[in-house]
């Protein structure tokens, strides 16, 4: 299993650009999802993915609920908030900026 | 908002706290046996899915910790179990804990009663517009009625207004009577007549110090304009309080004082408490009605009747030294036109010499001030010195504490105790104790100046305080020992937790950092022994001088006898026969009461103001201007009231009457100054002016007696008969045997079954009105006693704990030499000579401090000198037992040591 770092100050941006395509997660649905989606390149830390979650909570990104999964267990469900949209956003753009810049970087031989 | 529902949410958390950490350990139980399952799922075996699973998740324990880290609350829980550690740590070791406790209690609340009293005599600005802008003509310590000339001290009504009239200096002038008129009265409606405080001001007072009605209108000087024309009264907010109930109907209400009738227009603001510290009158009537208040006086258009303290706002811009410039000119101008003053060449040539000091009256003036600021001053270095031990005390006591505790903090830091985690523990328990301290501060600071400004007043109830706990203080000395308390709470917490940790553990009782905490603490009981030197040296002194007035010769007999205060000129009486008559009738009922010896009537006994004057005496040419006379109106039973001793002559007997030839009594003094030559009975002089040099001639000489205060030179005085001076005599004095309360209620009866009107106030033994004159010197010598005996307490603590310390740090050592064949005595003789030692460094630094510290007490000293080696000895050898015994405790239990146990001890 090949197994990527991830680039500083990410996780938040796929945590809520996850729950941004979903309804509403659990924990480890979100890790899952994210794992699937980068096709297993990018992994989430648990010990990374829960203090993000309660400083998302702090917030305001984030609301949870507790609900049922498909075996009936219980578990706490994220969903994005209006906020977390706006956040989204800021965080998208800010990461395309470092994005491009580091290509440029990269790309000026 | 998103930053305040942030904050909400957080607290959210904070109170949910035990439900948020199950919900998250479940959330992640959750996730773990999800894992779990997708890797069984995979194929994985079940036991190697649980272990990766558990391995992938991490520290459970550290993970959660993350988790509720992220809302920032983390600190709080540490608090909190520092708090609880810090409790059980103090109860564990009560004793010092209380000490510490009671220290900082003591420290704390003594300065700030101290100086919230200080404040209150001394420091405070009058409540009125711009204090800074108002001054006082002269000192404002006189009071009374002046006829000499010139008086830069006491006032003219005339005079004041020629000054107000022609000054350039001040925007206004006003004045206020000298003396509060202690009157009785009667409320409308009400039937008992009623003590009241009663103070004359011009118009102007009010408007000048800008004091505005809480109800009604102040007085104005529309109410000053015309003698005897408008009897309106100003009532004191408390008065109105304590006298009406703060009833609405106030300003519809009628005081009858007196035989006039008078309208209160107006409340006072309930800050205003009047222009003189101490002193509060419950009403203010204009002087020009002073003819109409009890007991008459008619000064209003009299420029000899110098009875007014004289005060102005400065203009804006004029300084203190431009108004003097001013003012001084215009005192001789005004002193030179005005009618009615005799300007005879002698004093014109006084009026010459004579000039006014203004004076700042922005914190009001006082004779309280006069009297206690001194004594003040002393306390509050005294009590500084107390905060001073204190602070060293709970130095002392942290620094054991923490030494004791170095192998505690090294097993804490081995199992992973973060050090900035135990200094900050070290940091709580060290605030705790300050802040709990100071709790206890402030309580007994608040109870301790009521009590002293209770003990300044001495039941004088004419006289009021405003005491308030000073706010500054409190929180300066407050600070002065969470400093204290953090600092060597701390400095041990640094040293302690940088030790090399094996070296520690090794050694078990921490004998690393021992030496160093050793000088330390050292130091600061040599230091404490010599504070408490000097405090015991005080207070020994100020004893002395207190045991050396109580045994003064007053020249009366104070024992045995009943003062009562009567009010005639209250009751209707005028200074005529009438007068004359109800003083001899009450004197000869009260004679006649079982166990009354005598009785007689006066203007005054002791400690409560003098008539005094210059006299002239027959067959000199210049008369004795220089000379001050105190005289005394009596009655014929006087002296044997008095038991003052007659010396030659006789005594007033009933051949004394209103036409008989007019006679006096003299002390011995005025015997002796003024009639040097022979035998002074049958020699002639009289008051106000040569041309009376033989109006009453001398038939007896009696002892000296002291008229204001026990520590007075003797005085020139001498006794007239009360039937050949018609005036009020307000004070009554009868020698009795037998029960004091008793007594004093069937002379009351008798005094009004002669006349039910009369009001009978101020009632006492002389015993105690002799005791109140000396009320500083005894605040002084109570006061700096307790103080001095705390500091031995406190420094007799630090031994012990000093002691008690290098005990058990030298418990080897003293089981080698006991094993060695060193006898118990020897022990106790090495740690008491330990002990020793440092008493005789704190005494050699003591000695000279505390001699120093006499020098400066000097004043307050009264027949012994501030070097009194029998002082500084008693001190020194009470410092030197008390210290003996506290360091025989220790040396006792180290004396009791088992050598074998001792040695094996690490």
């Amino acid at each position: 299993m090949n197994r990527e770092e991830l680039l500083p100050g990410t996780l938040h941006l796929l945590i809520l650009k996850t729950l941004a395509r979903n309804q509403q997660m659990h924990g480890y649905e979100i890790a899952r999802s994210i794992q699937q989606i980068s096709q297993d390149v990018l992994q989430v830390e648990e010990g990374s993915l829960y203090p993000a979650l309660q400083r998302m909570l702090i917030k305001g990104w984030v609301k949870a609920e507790w609900g049922a999964t498909a075996e009936n267990r219980r578990a706490r469900y994220y969903r994005l908030t209006a906020a977390g949209r706006k956040q989204l956003e800021v965080e998208k753009a800010q990461f395309d900026r470092v994005i491009q810049a580091i290509a440029r970087v990269i790309q000026t031989a | 908002m998103s930053k305040l529902s942030e904050i909400w949410r957080r607290v959210g958390m904070l109170v949910r706290g035990e439900v948020f950490a199950r919900e998250l350990e479940e959330e992640m139980r959750l996730h773990k046996d999800l894992k779990e399952q997708e890797l069984v799922a995979d194929g994985v075996d079940a036991r190697e899915a649980r272990y990766a699973a558990n391995r992938q998740f991490g520290n459970a324990m550290n993970l959660r910790e993350r988790g509720s880290q992220a809302w920032g609350w983390e600190w709080i829980e540490h608090f909190m179990q520092d708090v609880n550690y810090g409790v059980r740590g103090m109860l564990r070791s009560p004793g010092t804990t209380l000490v510490a406790l009671l220290s900082l209690a003591l420290g704390i609340g003594a300065n700030t009663a101290i100086f919230s009293l200080t404040d209150a005599v001394m420091l405070k600005s009058l409540p009125v517009k711009d204090p800074a802008g108002l001054i006082l003509f002269g000192s404002g310590l006189d009071q009374g009625i002046s006829d000499g000339f010139p008086n830069p001290e006491l006032y003219s009504y005339p005079f004041y207004r020629e000054m107000q009239k022609r000054n350039q200096v001040f925007s206004d002038v006003a004045a206020s009577f000298s003396m509060i008129d202690h009157v009785h009265g009667f409320i409308e409606g009400q039937s008992e007549a009623e003590a009241m405080n009663i103070q004359l001001v011009s118009g102007t007072y009010f408007p000048m110090l800008g004091v505005h009605a809480a109800a009604g209108r102040m007085l104005s000087e529309e109410d000053d304009r015309k003698k005897g024309e408008r009897p309106v009264a100003v009532v004191s907010y408390a008065w109105w309080t304590h006298s009406l109930a703060r009833d609405a109907s106030v300003l519809n209400k009628k005081l009858t004082i007196g035989p006039t009738v008078f309208s209160i227009v107006g409340v006072a603001p309930p800050e205003f408490f009047g222009t003189k510290v101490g002193e509060t009158p419950d009403i203010w009537i204009p002087l020009a009605m002073q003819k109409e208040i009890p007991p008459g006086w008619d000064g209003y258009q009299d420029s000899m009747f110098e009875s007014l303290h004289l005060m102005a706002r400065l203009k804006p811009g004029v300084t203190i030294t431009e108004a003097s410039a001013d003012s001084n000119l215009l005192f001789q101008q005004i002193l030179h036109g005005l009618s009615g003053v005799p300007l005879n060449p002698e004093n014109l040539q006084q009026l010459d010499k004579t000039r006014v000091e203004l004076n700042s009256m922005a914190t009001g003036f006082s004779r309280l001030r006069y009297e206690f600021s001194e004594p003040l001053k002393i306390l509050m270095s005294v009590v500084g010195l107390v905060l001073l031990i204190a602070c060293a005390n709970i130095a002392n006591l942290l620094l054991a504490r923490s030494t004791a505790r170095a192998r505690e903090l090294a097993v804490r830091q081995a199992l992973g105790a973060g050090r900035s985690r135990l200094i900050r523990q070290l940091l709580t328990e060290s605030l705790m104790l300050a802040l709990a301290g100071g709790a206890l501060g402030v309580a007994f600071a608040a109870w301790a100046s009521h009590l002293l400004s209770r003990m300044v007043l001495d039941g004088r109830d004419a006289l009021q305080l405003n005491v308030g706990v000073d706010m500054r203080l409190l929180l300066f000395t407050l600070g002065v020992s969470l400093a204290t308390a953090l600092l060597f709470g701390t400095i041990p917490a640094f040293r302690a937790t940088r030790l090399t940790l094996a070296d520690s553990l090794k050694e078990g009782r921490g004998q690393s950092n021992a030496p160093a905490k050793g000088r330390l603490a050292t130091a600061l009981v040599v230091s404490q022994v010599a504070l408490s030197l000097v405090l015991l040296v005080t207070a020994g002194l100020f004893v002395r001088s207190l045991v050396n007035l109580t045994n003064v010769d007053t020249g009366f007999n104070p024992g045995n006898v009943i003062r009562l205060g009567i009010d005639a000129s209250s009751a209707g009486y005028k200074e005529d026969t009438r007068l004359v008559d109800l003083y001899r009738r009450i004197e000869e009922r009260v004679n006649a009461l079982p166990g009354v010896r005598a009785s007689s009537f006066s203007i005054f006994v002791f400690n409560e103001g003098t008539w005094n004057n210059s006299i002239w005496v027959q067959g000199y040419l210049s008369g004795h201007r220089d000379v001050t006379v105190f005289h005394n109106a009596v009655g014929s039973d006087y002296f044997a009231t008095m038991g003052i001793p007659l010396l030659a002559g006789r005594t007033f007997g009933p051949q004394d009457t209103a036409t008989s030839p007019k006679v006096g009594v003299i002390g011995e003094t005025m015997a002796r100054t003024l009639f040097p030559s022979g035998s002074p009975i049958g020699q002639r002089y009289g008051h106000g002016g040569p041309e009376h040099s033989s109006d009453i001639e001398v038939i007896g000489v009696v002892k000296d007696v002291k008229y204001w205060s026990l520590d007075e030179n003797p005085k020139a005085g001498d006794y007239l008969p009360y039937t050949q001076n018609m005036r009020y005599l307000k004070d009554f004095e009868v020698r009795y045997l037998g029960d004091t309360a008793a007594m004093t209620s069937a002379i009351q009866q008798t005094i009004h079954e002669v006349d039910r009107t009369l009001p009978i106030s101020d009632v006492m033994t002389l015993d105690e009105q002799v005791a109140r004159s000396v009320t500083n010197q005894r605040l002084l010598a109570q006061l700096s006693t307790f103080f001095g005996l705390l500091a031995i307490f406190l420094s007799c603590v630090g031994i012990y704990g000093l002691m008690s310390f290098v005990v058990t740090r030298r418990t080897n050592e003293i089981g080698i030499h006991m094993a060695l064949g060193a006898d118990r005595g020897k022990v106790v003789r090495m740690v008491v000579s330990g002990a020793m030692l440092q008493i005789g460094v704190g005494l050699l630094i003591g000695i000279p401090v505390a001699l120093a510290g006499g020098r400066a007490l000097a004043h307050q000293l009264f027949g012994v000198k501030s070097y009194d080696p029998a002082v500084l000895s008693a001190a020194a050898g009470l410092l030197v037992i008390s210290a003996l015994v506290a360091g025989l405790v220790p040396a006792m239990r180290a004396a009791s040591i088992d050598p074998m146990n001792a040695l094996r001890i690490e």
